[in-house]
């Protein structure tokens, strides 16, 4: 499958969010959507202006908080960092996510079987 | 809980937008910064950097867009914005904004003038305490098909025991009262009460207090007085009180001055009178009476007691009171009557439609203009906008015409309300109560806001399901967007004629019978006749001195130059007069038995006066004297009804029962019939005698009829006539009798006029709709036909394909509204008069109007397509 760039859903995003976040640390926007397609192994050419209202809808939902910071380059950025809310729902996330993924890749292999 | 605060956190993101704007920018500005820079370190160069860095981010103004969606409630910060927009819109295109708006204003200036007559008249609370308890209590008789007959005192003091479920009731009626002033005698509207009428109503006098049942037993000769009559006599001063009133030649002091327009059951008598209620004889059955009920009773239980009560008091009755039963009827039911309610709703429902209408029209142009503006939406979606924010756009620019519209049409309402209270109907109830309260305000701001968004609700409804996408095909010949857009406005039109029809329809039956009630010949002929009331003296009790007093001032008055006749009646109009026992000598013996009929005194050249026609025998003459045989004239309804089949001439009745031993009257003359309750209504059984042989009454109608076509003229030579022979009597109620005859009218005429007046404007609307279609589908399609004129299609046939479609829009409608005014008018159908509700004629006559309205609307339209040159056409396309 040839990654489209607008294909990114919404909820995936949140979870790469959180979970980058986790494994790395306070980051911000740029660095995020970086880690993200790094993480993809450039499978996944993230269109990154839809980061942001991805970011802030989790803000909003009290997972990461932000603050005005210095990045390495020394510009005035925005930092984001996991709550211990975000930390907690990523638990629940994550198990949910496996569990559904699970599912799908059963459904997948009968298919592969049968065909 | 998630979801609460995400909420409230974009509540907060409307109040710190303009900061968090800056901090979005700044945060995408570094976020650019920070790519190139690493796009640089891979070894692009600076230029192809920040193009690579650009891409990758995707759509800058786009995520900005998405990003303050999220942030707040967008449409709330924006509406500054769009407000602004849509104003600048709505003046780059004049034309458009003031027809949308100007047809708009109208349609909410009537309905919310409409609403608010509807409002005083039937949906506000009648202005006593706890209204929806209150009743009229009928003696009724079905024997004389009687449903509302007034009652004895005794009676009512019975029901008053027994019930349960009434907590009180009390007893009241106008009485012909005089004033004696320092400037003479005047008559003057005055009512007797039960001193319990007040407290029953829970209404307070402003001033002083109400009367107490001991003093109304003891008769004391109090009074309370209106509080118009405070002003115009007292100038609203309190030393009104304990002053002393000669009412009906006897002082009364006054004890309490009643709330401003205070009235109950329609009485609004300027002097108030108490009557005891207690009493040994049953009575005439005189009086109206209204009645409290328990909290919690119900009028059917209260009409289930009534009816019990009714059977217990059969046998206490004397004979000719037998078989009455009790009606209770909610007081607001009897103050609008059905026939008026019918009248207000349906009125209301035609200005609604009318409203409906102009909401089309109006929404048919704006959708026409949403075509023509799909390039401005398109290029709106380039830039970074989606469907929403373009239906939010489209929605505050309609809203906002609505929002003018509504203004404008509240003024208009003002307006139109103070027309109807100085035209409207007199006998409509509660019209002086109608006005702009804040729930006809109301009214007025929920029809814009619902005008608003039936008006944008189209277009943007087209927009969306347009692909938003920026196309080349929109803007040129092809509008596959206008399809949809045509059959919603084709659906618009249709729905406008079948509304149109409706109210033609309507209009028509009442038109219709409006001819046939006017058409009535009421029995009597009103050209230049002069009404004018006159009372003998409260001094002049002996009944043959009043007679002769009423003789001497009839030849005073035809002594007048220009005078041709005159005569006397009690009261030409009558009410609904009681059921008298009458005893008609038969064959087998005298009969008694029970009927309504209006029995009159009247002079001897009453009838010439009024050009009645004598069917057989004779007119009265001065030979009919007090000592002569007495002798009556009935009219032929009477002579129907007790002596069918046979010659009445010479057959003898006399009035009450068999044995109560009244004169014999013999019956000398036939008369016809007179329609004395008014146009609408069939004519009463009457009997007639001689003002000479019986005692008349202390009032009488004078009737004259002059030689001039304006008999008003003439009122003061006949005042001063009436005054040579009596200084002191009172003379009223001077009208001429057409006028009087009109009055039955003036409800009619109202309920007429204004429907014919919305028809005519729906139908005026509908045309402009089919037009406005007509004209905007041929601008479209003129390269269709060029092409058809180029491959042979001649003038003629363009033109029939356009009046083709036009015409088979407006039988669309016509069908349509035909059916549903067939299923109205049976709903309607007690207002009509001398019509049915399916009058082959009148749907006729609206069925041709509309089509050729609709041929004419069409026919500008379709003559300008013939001329559609080919050749240029062809090359547009």
């Amino acid at each position: 499958m040839t990654p489209d760039r607008s294909d990114v859903l919404y909820g995936t995003l949140g979870l790469m969010v959180v979970k980058t976040l986790e494994a790395l640390g306070p980051l911000h926007g740029y660095l995020i959507a970086r880690r993200i397609e790094q993480i993809s192994g450039d499978q996944l050419a993230l269109n990154q202006g839809t980061l942001y209202p991805a970011l802030l809808k989790l803000e909003q939902m009290g997972w990461i908080s932000s603050k005005w910071g210095t990045s390495e380059s020394g510009r005035r950025v925005r930092i984001y960092a996991l709550t211990r809310t975000g930390r907690k729902q990523l638990r629940q996330e994550e198990a949910q996510w496996q569990r559904a993924a699970g599912i799908v890749e059963r459904f997948l292999k009968i298919s592969e079987g049968s065909s | 809980m998630t979801r609460v605060r995400i909420w409230l956190s974009r509540l907060w993101g409307v109040v710190g937008s303009r900061q968090s704007d800056r901090e979005i920018d700044d945060e995408i500005a570094s976020h650019l910064a920070e790519a190139t820079d690493d796009y640089l370190r891979r070894g692009l160069a600076p230029e192809e950097a920040r193009r690579a860095a650009l891409r990758s981010f995707g759509g800058v103004p786009q995520a900005r867009e998405v990003y303050r969606e999220q942030r707040s409630f967008m449409w709330l910060e924006e509406v500054p914005r769009d407000v602004r927009y849509a104003l600048r819109t709505l003046r780059r295109s004049p034309a458009f904004t003031l027809t949308a708006a100007a047809t708009l204003a109208l349609a909410i200036g009537t309905n919310t003038a409409m609403f608010s007559v509807l409002n005083a008249v039937l949906l506000r609370p009648l202005p006593y305490r706890s209204p929806d308890q209150l009743a009229m209590v009928w003696t009724e008789d079905p024997a004389q098909s009687l449903r509302e007959g007034r009652s004895a005192l005794w009676d009512v003091e019975q029901w008053r025991g027994q019930s349960r479920t009434f907590a009180d009731m009390a007893t009241f009626d106008t009485v012909s009262t005089v004033l004696t002033g320092a400037d003479g005698v005047e008559q003057i509207a005055g009512a007797s009460t039960s001193p319990n009428l007040l407290s029953l109503l829970g209404v307070r006098p402003v001033l002083g207090r109400s009367f107490s049942a001991e003093e109304a037993e003891q008769a004391q000769r109090l009074v309370l007085i209106s509080h118009r009559f405070w002003q115009a006599r007292f100038g609203g001063a309190g030393e009104a009180l304990g002053a002393t009133l000669v009412v009906n030649g006897e002082p009364a002091r006054i004890v309490g001055v009643l709330p401003a327009d205070f009235n109950v059951a329609r009485i609004d008598a300027d002097v108030w009178l108490p009557h005891t209620t207690h009493r040994t004889v049953r009575g005439g059955q005189t009086w109206f009476v209204i009645g409290r009920l328990q909290p919690g009773a119900t009028f059917a239980q209260a009409q289930a007691e009534m009816s019990a009560v009714a059977r217990r008091l059969d046998e206490q009755l004397p004979a000719v009171a037998r078989n009455q039963g009790i009606a209770v009827i909610p007081l607001s039911r009897y103050i609008v009557g059905p026939q008026t309610r019918l009248a207000l709703w349906m009125l209301g429902g035609a200005v609604f439609c009318v409203f409906l209408i102009a909401a089309a029209n109006v929404t048919s142009l704006s959708l026409a203009r949403g075509t023509a503006r799909a390039r401005e939406m398109a290029v709106r979606a380039a830039l970074g906008a989606n469907a929403g924010r373009i239906v939010r756009q489209l929605l505050t620019e309609s809203v906002l015409l609505a929002a003018v519209s509504g203004l404008t049409g509240t003024l208009l309402a003002v307006w139109g309300l103070r027309l109807i209270r100085t035209f409207g109907p007199d006998n409509l109830p509660r019209l002086n109560e109608v006005g702009l309260d804040l729930r006809a305000l109301g009214w007025a701001l929920a029809t814009s806001l619902l005008a608003g968004i039936l008006v944008g609700l189209a277009p943007a409804m087209t927009t969306l399901r347009r692909d938003l996408r920026p196309s080349g095909e929109e803007s040129g010949r092809s509008v596959s967007g206008g399809t949809s857009t045509r059959r919603i406005r084709r659906a618009l039109v249709v729905a406008e004629f079948a509304l149109a029809i409706v109210l033609l329809v309507g209009a028509g039956l009442l038109v219709r019978s409006w001819w046939h009630v006017t058409g009535v010949d009421p029995g009597f002929r009103t050209a230049r006749v002069l009404v004018m009331e006159v009372s003998s003296p409260a001094t002049l009790t002996d009944p043959a001195r009043r007679a002769d007093l009423y003789h001497r001032i009839l030849e005073q008055i035809q002594a007048v130059p220009g005078v041709e006749s005159a005569g006397t009646i009690d009261d030409l109009f009558t009410g609904n007069p009681r059921e008298q026992v009458l005893t008609i000598e038969a064959a087998e013996g005298p009969v008694s038995e029970r009927l309504r009929l209006a029995r009159d005194e009247v002079s001897a050249d009453f009838f010439s006066t009024l050009g009645t026609p004598l069917l057989r025998g004779r007119f009265f003459s001065i030979d009919d004297r007090l000592e002569a045989p007495r002798v009556a004239i009935v009219n032929d309804a009477m002579a129907r009804r007790s002596w069918p089949g046979r010659d009445p001439l010479g057959r003898r009745f006399a009035f009450g029962s068999r044995d109560s031993g009244g004169p014999w009257y013999t019956v000398v003359g036939v008369v016809g019939d007179m329609r004395r309750q008014g146009l609408e209504r069939d004519a009463l059984p009457q009997i007639f005698v001689s003002l000479a042989q019986n005692p008349p009454s202390r009032n009488v109608a004078l009737l004259i009829r002059t030689s001039s076509e304006d008999p008003l003229a003439m009122a003061g030579a006949l005042r001063a006539a009436v005054r040579r022979v009596e200084a002191n009597a009172p003379i009223y109620g001077v009208a001429p009798l057409d006028q009087q005859l009109g009055t039955y009218l003036t409800q009619r005429r109202f309920q007429t006029s204004l429907l014919a007046g919305f028809s005519a404007v729906a139908l005026l609307m509908a045309a402009v709709g089919i037009y406005g279609l007509i004209q905007y589908s041929i601008a479209m399609r003129t390269q269709e036909i060029g092409l058809r004129m180029a491959i042979g299609a001649r003038a003629g046939d363009i033109f029939r394909m356009i009046i083709g479609e036009g015409l088979k829009l407006s039988l669309a409608g016509l069908a349509l509204g035909l059916v549903g005014a067939t299923w109205l008018g049976r709903a309607g159908s007690s207002l009509l008069f001398g019509v049915t509700a399916s009058d082959p004629l009148t749907f006729l006559a609206v069925s041709l109007l509309l089509t050729v309205v609709a041929t004419a609307a069409c026919y500008f339209p379709a003559r300008r397509a013939m001329r559609v040159d080919p050749i240029r056409a062809l090359r547009a396309m």
